[in-house]
């Protein structure tokens, strides 16, 4: 009942956000909203990267390259073809997904650091085709004019133009792949996951195929990524190739280490910090980055399974 | 009738030593036997090479009549056959119940949209399997800890554990690999309990054993290897008395 009624009222403090934010900063609504359609989408791209890293245990450090080639393969289709925001989504989840499968083949082959070299070799060479064949995805000149999405066609049709329709956009985005994370890494789905995480011999022993269960996992991690691509693609609305480098990588490691590897609240508690402090902190301009740096340093030192763990500990011990 | 299990002149080198040097075996439904032999004999190779784990240089692995030679592991582990590693695994981050339910699932029938979406069917058979996970937990002695993340228990109890998960989805062969090494004489003796339990119910069990006592004890048959090669088969009594296994095991 609690746990039902927590949901309940956390689901509608998000909904009727944008109304909270113009009602308790009117100046500052679009600001404060421009972070918190950042904030959806990176932790959405923070759960699709952990379904990867924190449930199968294979670090690819391949996910900006498919955020980044469902983010192109949006914007070419949107700019290029005139396809419809929907079918561009699509689109960028199918190419995410598919580069995902091609890749995996060989990259699989690879033993746990190889892997993580492997994947992170393909990232580069994306980041590299990006930037230089101009022709196609016009390099550093970067794709411009990305149109504003409408979903649905004719009189039912929803033009998303301002921040706060972005900002359901991306609370829509999130709740989803929050959801399928849940699906997936729960109840048999997640055992299985997990087991292969844990010893990939014994999951043989255990009748499963360690193999197909982490391909499953990095083709919908990375398809999920492609479409988070695809939203970003059009909400910046100029898309340009630093968005896929490896600094992206760093960025979603962070998110995982910093709230909890494999657990759903870690994942989106990392990325609410990870995005909100730094913007906080702007109160203290000169000094900004460096007491972010030193406060992500801190929670490192003093919770070093997460904020995940550190909070159930906390949770425990007054019943206990 | 054919054997139950079979393996005919099973070959495996590493880098020109050979490990496994022509061994043939075959088991019968019901039967108890302990393969033993000095260390660096190849025993565990053997149970490697026809689990899949590790692929053979020569001969052929048949279970129930078909051949298995070269099939990977988890489709040898659907087909009946369980096994035990000597290095004791469990999966850390799962718990006690998880460790014993992540055994059963891939052996019922199930698709991938049935899973995420959870059917009733699903949830039918989830219930089942918790059934049986209990009861098994029982046998072994975990049933206080089933919520206890398994990487946290001691080694004796990691040792059941992995025992009872490897009968999670009844195994008509169980191949258990050095199941006494490194536990206390009480466990010994519970785990010596249990194998014959397993007899009992008519399951086929090879065991990989260094105890002596508990393989004279409990086997029907067994088999010496020594460098890799059958050097001797037969009744525990008889095996006592060989010359050539007191030789290979004591020198001459």
């Amino acid at each position: 009942m609690l746990r039902w009624s927590g949901w309940f009222v956390g689901g509608v403090a998000l909904a009727v956000m944008p109304w909270l934010v113009g009602a308790a900063f009117p100046a500052q609504q679009r600001y404060i909203l421009h972070i918190l359609v950042f904030t959806g989408l990176f932790a959405a791209l923070a759960l699709s990267y952990d379904l990867v890293v924190g449930h199968v245990g294979s670090l690819s450090l391949a996910h900006p390259a498919f955020f980044g080639i469902g983010a192109y393969a949006a914007a070419l289709l949107a700019t290029r073809a005139g396809w419809p925001f929907l079918a561009g989504l699509t689109a960028a989840l199918v190419c995410a997904g598919l580069a995902a499968l091609l890749i995996g083949v060989p990259a699989f082959r690879l033993a746990e650091h190889s892997f993580a070299i492997g994947t992170l070799g393909f990232a580069l060479v994306t980041h590299v085709v990006v930037t230089n064949w101009v022709e196609f995805t016009r390099g550093p000149l970067c794709v411009t004019g990305i149109p504003r999405p409408v979903i649905g066609v004719g009189a039912l049709s929803l033009r998303i133009t301002t921040v706060p329709h972005y900002y359901w956009l991306a609370l829509t985005a999130l709740a989803l792949v929050a959801l399928l994370y849940r699906g997936l890494t729960t109840f048999r789905l997640g055992r299985a996951f997990n087991a292969v995480r844990d010893d990939e011999a014994l999951a043989a022993t255990a009748g499963i195929n360690p193999l197909k269960y982490r391909m499953l996992s990095f083709v919908i991690g990375a398809a999920l990524a492609g479409g988070i691509g695809a939203l970003y693609a059009h909400y910046i609305t100029v898309l340009c190739p630093e968005e896929l480098t490896i600094a992206l990588t760093v960025n979603l490691l962070v998110i995982l280490f910093l709230g909890g590897v494999g657990s759903l609240r870690g994942v989106v508690l990392g990325a609410v910090l990870f995005t909100a402090l730094p913007e906080i902190l702007r109160v203290a301009p000169t000094w900004r980055l460096v007491i972010y740096g030193l406060l992500l340093l801190l929670m490192v030192i003093k919770w070093p399974e997460g904020l995940d763990a550190a909070l159930r500990r906390a949770g425990r011990r007054p019943r206990a | 009738m054919t054997p139950l299990f079979e393996v005919r002149g099973l070959t495996k080198r590493f880098l020109g030593i050979t490990a496994v040097d022509g061994v043939d075996l075959a088991l019968e439904r019901g039967e108890l036997v302990s393969l033993i032999g000095p260390n660096g004999s190849g025993k565990t190779t053997f149970f490697n090479c026809v689990t899949g784990f590790l692929p053979v240089d020569g001969g052929r692995v048949f279970f129930r009549g078909g051949e298995i030679t070269g099939a990977p592991p988890y489709r040898i582990a659907r087909l009946g056959i369980a096994r035990t590693f000597q290095i004791v695994s469990v999966f850390a981050r799962l718990t006690v119940l998880e460790n014993l339910l992540v055994f059963l699932q891939q052996h019922q029938e199930e698709n991938f949209a049935g899973r995420l979406l959870r059917s009733r069917r699903i949830h039918r058979l989830e219930d089942q399997a918790l059934e049986r996970a209990r009861s098994l937990l029982a046998l072994v002695g975990l049933a206080r800890v089933p919520t206890t993340l398994a990487g946290t228990l001691s080694y004796g109890q990691r040792k059941l554990l992995a025992f009872a998960a490897a009968l999670m989805p009844e195994p008509e062969l169980i191949l258990l690999d050095e199941p006494t090494a490194a536990v206390n004489p009480t466990m010994i003796n519970q785990m010596k309990e249990l194998i014959l339990a397993l007899h009992r119910l008519g399951k086929t069990v090879l065991l990989v054993e260094h105890n002596m006592d508990v393989v004279m004890d409990i086997s029907q048959r067994v088999v010496v290897l020594d460098h890799g090669q059958k050097i001797a088969e037969g009744p525990p009594q008889a095996i006592r008395r060989d010359p050539r296994v007191l030789e290979a095991y004591f020198g001459r």
